[in-house]
């Protein structure tokens, strides 16, 4: 009688996968002590706070790219958007913790408004008008300066819950970490439901996945939702954090970020949100210390940065494909 | 109505630029299922390789220009062969990623050239007017109409006259047909990229006397994806016309509506025209282009 709580306890841990997944868990502690060794703890937390969000971000891409396989090409204005929508909320009185899922409801908003024409095409329509819809979304936050202060930006106050302020990097990188658990179940779960298994047959096959009763079009349109959902969360995390926003934070580079990041970590996955986040965080580091380490003025150039970028994205996209989504054609 | 005129007059002429970009675009997808996100920066190389052939070189403006577009056009085929056609057969992403960091890599080139990187030039016709009565019209807009109608039936010869164009068309209906009929689809590719490339360069030389050349340049291109869009993606003639559509809706939306809607005309007019037209304005007539 007395190990049955631990045995229900252990049923439940297998039905979650744990067996499988310590191998991971261990690599994630061991980077993380590492990290605290190697950089300071105070930086080691600033860096696993961006990471962790920008995995959040990241899981939305993961959703509609590598789970429901369409494209997307302007992501980074569902994450503005959720940005904007925490900053305006908590500026005006609302606490953070409330505003957060309020954020997210305007990036599934977003997400809607912005798939929504491309719904009967698919494929690369997807691109072009979530495409079109970010570059609108970009210059309205420009343009309607009475609330968003323009290209100025707005200054965002820190996070917090009734009273508790997160204002060292150990509470954030916390906050962070708990929230990703906490979307990564979420999404785990439902993966597995009949939403999750419709997704999955739209990537595999649209015309197979109609005549089964699946409507590919609701299929597409709950990816879009969901991702949109997830990455406006990450933008209203990213404004606590980093403390400033502005339109030009989530230009069309961001967005490519995010494509390279559910790239990179392998769309299939969830768990490639992390490991593309982790990557995606590191490069511009590395290449702050490779150009360090370059010799003359030639180095100084803003050119070399670009370069160094547009080679990474060229090299892990020519040299590792097996980490894409193969399904995402069409 | 003379100002009116006036504007539609240098709306057409932006909305050319618009076209040939587009069509570049369009071009490139049709022959290799490749999204190219390259286009801006082929079309800034273009310009700032006539200007560096023409000042620093001191070559005639007309060389300079030929020298400039055959220069965009074989980078762009070597770039084909070196690695875009890796993208070939896979999804959309790789593609998009692919174009992506090459173009960054191209505009990073470009600006850590230092005069490239600090200066706006302009070349030197550009302000000149031509008055036709009581009209006074921008030589550079006029230019820009003219280059686009040869350059059109310049490619109209080519696709319809020519053995190299029948076999990319054939290559962009269907490539494993083509393949069976002994058209070299690889080659193909290769053509297809050189005159995306080359068209590209086209489109940045003429944007030259109306804007700047400038480090920002390409991000004209962004506008081709509306144009192709309402052009229905797959039609070369429909993406031209798609663009100056574009380039005059612009044009009026920056006479009539309240400062700063201009700029995204194009990206509401690509999202109700998916939203109304999903086959793009052209489309829907069965046996005509399309896919």
């Amino acid at each position: 009688m007395k190990d049955r709580p631990c045995a229900a306890l252990r049923a439940r841990l297998a039905w979650a996968g744990w067996p499988r997944r310590w191998p991971a868990l261990v690599t994630w502690a061991l980077l993380l002590v590492l990290a605290l060794v190697g950089l300071g703890a105070d930086f080691a937390f600033g860096q696993v706070t961006l990471v962790a969000t920008y995995a959040i971000a990241g899981l939305g891409v993961v959703i509609i790219v590598g789970q429901a396989g369409q494209i997307v090409l302007g992501q980074g204005a569902l994450v503005a958007l959720g940005a904007y929508a925490q900053a305006l909320l908590v500026q005006a009185g609302l606490p953070a913790l409330l505003a957060l899922p309020l954020a997210g409801a305007v990036g599934a908003v977003g997400g809607v408004l912005a798939s929504l024409p491309a719904g009967r095409l698919g494929g690369l329509y997807f691109g072009m008008s979530t495409l079109a819809f970010a570059l609108i979304v970009e210059e309205a936050l420009v343009r309607w300066e009475s609330l968003t202060h323009g290209a100025a930006g707005m200054v965002v106050a820190g996070f917090g819950v009734a009273g508790w302020r997160a204002d060292t990097p150990l509470a954030q990188a916390v906050v962070s970490i708990a929230v990703l658990l906490a979307v990564l179940a979420l999404c785990a779960r439902l993966l597995r439901s009949r939403i999750g298994l419709a997704w999955r047959a739209v990537r595999e096959d649209e015309t197979a996945a109609a005549a089964c009763g699946i409507a590919p079009a609701a299929a597409k349109l709950r990816a879009f939702v969901v991702g949109g959902s997830l990455s406006a969360l990450a933008g209203g995390l990213y404004a606590h954090w980093i403390g400033f926003i502005s339109p030009e934070q989530f230009g069309l580079v961001f967005s490519f970020e995010l494509l390279m990041l559910a790239f990179i970590g392998g769309a299939r996955q969830l768990s490639g949100a992390l490991w593309g986040a982790l990557v995606v965080v590191a490069i511009p580091q590395a290449i702050a210390v490779l150009r360090d380490a370059l010799p003359g003025d030639w180095a100084r150039s803003a050119g070399l940065e670009l370069v160094l970028f547009g080679a990474v994205i060229v090299g892990v996209v020519l040299f590792r494909p097996q980490g894409l989504a193969s399904g995402s054609r069409d | 109505m003379l100002s009116l005129l006036q504007v539609l007059s240098s709306g057409i002429a932006i909305g050319c630029v618009y076209g040939l970009v587009a069509l570049s675009f369009v071009l490139i997808y049709k022959a290799t299922e490749t999204v190219s996100f390259m286009q801006g920066d082929l079309l800034m190389l273009g310009g700032f390789a006539g200007l560096a052939l023409h000042l620093a070189a001191g070559w005639p403006l007309a060389f300079a220009a030929l020298g400039a577009v055959a220069a965009v056009a074989l980078l762009g085929a070597g770039l084909e062969r070196l690695a875009l056609r890796r993208a070939i057969g896979q999804p959309h992403l790789v593609a998009v990623l692919l174009t992506f960091g090459l173009g960054m890599m191209l505009r990073g080139a470009v600006a850590s050239v230092p005069a490239a990187a600090q200066d706006m030039y302009r070349l030197p016709f550009a302000t000149d007017t031509i008055a036709l009565g009581p009209l006074v019209l921008a030589a550079s807009h006029l230019w820009v109409v003219c280059a686009t109608v040869v350059l059109m039936l310049l490619l109209a010869a080519f696709f319809h006259r020519t053995r190299a164009g029948l076999a990319l068309r054939a290559c962009s209906e269907d490539a494993r047909v083509a393949a069976l009929m002994g058209v070299p689809v690889a080659r193909m590719h290769t053509l297809a990229w050189a005159l995306g490339a080359g068209l590209a360069a086209v489109a940045g030389l003429l944007l030259a006397p109306i804007t700047f050349v400038h480090l920002n340049m390409g991000f004209i291109a962004l506008k081709a994806f509306p144009a192709a869009v309402l052009g229905g993606l797959t039609s070369l003639p429909g993406a031209l016309a798609g663009g100056i559509f574009l380039g005059v809706a612009e044009a009026l939306a920056g006479l009539l509506l309240p400062e700063g809607t201009k700029d995204v005309v194009p990206y509401v007019l690509l999202m109700t025209a998916l939203l109304l037209f999903p086959q793009g304005l052209a489309g829907g007539r069965p046996g005509l282009g399309g896919r």
